[in-house]
């Protein structure tokens, strides 16, 4: 279980005037994700998404708050937790210069996984990804798509508890994004918690148990998509969406 | 907890020598070295060897004697008569390199010190006119009935030579150089690999993939830094064997080292390389140091550039003004590894000075590596957005 309890992440940024003024990112978030859940985060471009990830993946530190993985705090055990997480996000990119078998090598013994069981893990993940094609093949030779493949396996190679996505799907072709969104679902049945950050609400309807609208560093809303769409009348996640945000700006 | 130092190492060391730029910034500078070291040698060559023969043009505004017919030919003067004003034409039209203005008993000298044939003609001129100074000398002594000897060489000098390769300012000048190339080559070739591990992974996404890893920050450190520096002692190393095999050659090519030996010997070749591993660290940790606060690439190279000239203009000014080599000096660093390279290369050994230098270039390396673990613990610096 992965517990969000009140985070805040201030930055500063520079005016108009040329003079730092300070802003939070992230606004007193706090929500929890069970066990064999997947928890949708949703909300426009600079509405705090990615900042938040990176705090619950451990990149980041908050300014105040903190996160839980299964009851322990993740600046406690930093390293010991990280070795449960799987993270990925449009930023985290890949090394150009290898395959994705040495790719996966490399992160597999950055894990600690014993080097006997290593050739097995990756062929099993290039089986459900589909990448037994290019597994030899240098990854700046890669197409978008399989690259983004290739970066999905880095990070799940080593069979993680835990998977924060952070725009998991952005830019990518329907068949790639499909093969994605078909292995959390598959992970989910194993138990893993997914917490899961996009735009494409779509997407968001369609796996995730729960969602958590964010603008401006706060949760506007939360619920299942089914709830949501009750409280804003509306039969699917993007009129929400506009509704919601559209009845802040009256506000 | 187990380090991932190796781990990270590896995964650095495979993208250095994966990435052609890095690459030929490793293997191409040192190649240079040959070229700048033979360059030396043969330019050092050409002008012993041509000096006595090619600046011998000397106008004389005077008829001379048959004593001053005998020393020019013995001097191999190539000499013209004719009063000042076209003497000064024939200097302008650069059929003389000087001419000699007799004005009662001055023998005046004009010459131009900017014109490198006028200046170094000088010398023959000077010889000429002393050896002509002492034949009147001698002439006067003995009509007066005196022993020219006993008066003109009064005193004797005589010089002897302590060490064969210190008082040859050739070989000094160019094992000077050689050593100074091979620092050059190193500074030059650390920045890339340092650029690239630091900003320019930063700028392609990977490095917050490896946030994402479990490795600690200070693991992520010195696996760059330990990598940066391996390539670094590659090329010093590289660069050093090319100044050796270029020194060789000149020594066997050039008449200007003949009947010397111009290689280092073992002692020397053991601390120079010594020497080299240290600076490859210290310069390694100072590149990825700048490097670290830049956002981008280009950022960083700027970054690096007045570094590249820190690194090695002190160490060569102090080779040029001939400073001593003190215990301060020992331990500053950019200083300490030429003179201390310079001190070896002429027979000085001083083991406390050595001891200095590697203290020094200890602590400055530990000061550089928990300056970057701090900074990396900076989202400032870590993340470009």
């Amino acid at each position: 279980m992965i517990e969000v309890k009140k985070i805040k992440k201030q930055f500063e940024k520079v005016n108009k005037k040329g003079k730092n003024t300070k802003f939070y990112a992230v606004n007193n978030i706090s929500f929890e994700a069970n066990d064999g859940e997947i928890i949708g985060i949703l909300g426009p471009n600079g509405a705090g998404k990615t900042t938040l990830l990176r705090i619950i993946g451990g990149i980041m530190t908050p300014t105040s708050g903190e996160v839980l993985y299964n009851n322990t705090p993740i600046k406690e055990k930093e390293i010991e937790i990280k070795k449960e997480i799987a993270y990925l996000s449009g930023n985290t990119k890949i090394y150009n210069s290898i395959t994705p078998y040495e790719l996966m090598e490399m992160c597999l013994s950055f894990y600690e996984i014993p080097k006997e069981k290593r050739k097995e893990k990756i062929l099993k993940i290039s089986k459900i990804l589909e990448m037994d094609k290019f597994l030899y093949n240098r990854i700046s030779k890669l197409s978008t798509g399989q690259v983004q493949r290739v970066n999905l396996a880095r990070c799940m190679v080593h069979d993680p508890k835990y998977y924060i996505l952070d725009e998991a799907t952005s830019g990518l072709d329907i068949i790639s994004s499909q093969i994605i969104l078909d292995f959390i679902k598959e992970e989910k049945k194993k138990g893993k918690t997914t917490i899961y950050s996009t735009h494409y609400m779509e997407e968001a309807e369609n796996i995730c148990d729960r969602v958590y609208l964010i603008n401006e560093g706060k949760i506007i809303m939360s619920g299942t998509p089914k709830e949501i769409k009750k409280k804003t009348k509306t039969t699917n996640l993007r009129d929400s969406f506009f509704k919601i945000i559209g009845g802040s700006y009256e506000k | 907890m187990k380090s991932k130092i190796n781990l990270v190492l590896k995964k650095e060391l495979r993208e250095v020598f994966r990435d052609k730029k890095s690459l030929a910034m490793m293997v191409l500078v040192p190649l240079l070295i040959p070229f700048l070291v033979i360059g030396i040698s043969a330019l050092f060559n050409f002008e012993i060897n041509t000096s006595p023969d090619d600046f011998n043009k000397i106008g004389f505004s005077y008829e001379f004697d048959f004593v001053q017919k005998d020393m020019a030919k013995y001097y191999n003067l190539d000499y013209v008569v004719g009063n000042e004003k076209s003497l000064k034409r024939l200097y302008e039209q650069e059929k003389i390199d000087l001419y000699i203005i007799k004005k009662d008993n001055t023998y005046e000298i004009n010459y131009d010190e900017n014109n490198e044939r006028s200046a170094q003609t000088v010398y023959l001129a000077e010889k000429f006119l002393n050896a002509y100074k002492k034949y009147l000398q001698e002439d006067l002594l003995k009509n007066n009935n005196i022993e020219s000897s006993n008066v003109l060489d009064i005193i004797n000098i005589s010089y002897k030579t302590m060490n064969e390769k210190e008082n040859n300012f050739y070989v000094n000048y160019v094992t000077s150089y050689a050593f100074l190339f091979v620092i050059m080559a190193i500074t030059v070739s650390a920045t890339y690999p340092a650029t690239d591990a630091t900003a320019g992974e930063k700028e392609r996404g990977t490095l917050e993939t490896l946030l994402t890893f479990p490795i600690r920050s200070k693991d992520i450190i010195i696996g760059k830094f330990l990598s940066v520096s391996i390539t670094s002692i590659i090329t010093g190393l590289l660069s050093f064997g090319l100044a050796l095999l270029s020194l060789y050659y000149s020594n066997r090519w050039f008449p200007i080292y003949k009947d010397l030996n111009i290689l280092p010997n073992l002692t020397t070749t053991i601390i120079t390389i010594s020497i080299i591993i240290l600076y490859s660290f210290l310069i390694s940790g100072l590149c990825i140091a700048v490097a670290s606060r830049a956002k981008s690439f280009k950022e960083a190279q700027s970054a690096l550039t007045p570094l590249t000239f820190i690194c090695f203009f002190p160490g060569m000014i102090a080779d040029m003004v001939n400073l001593k080599t003190t215990n301060l000096v020992a331990l500053i660093p950019f200083i300490n590894h030429i003179q201390i390279y310079n001190d070896v290369n002429s027979g000085n050994i001083n083991i406390l000075h050595i001891i200095l230098m590697f203290t020094s270039v200890i602590i400055f390396v530990s000061l550089v590596l928990y300056y970057i673990i701090k900074q990396y613990k900076s989202e400032k610096i870590l993340f470009t957005d």
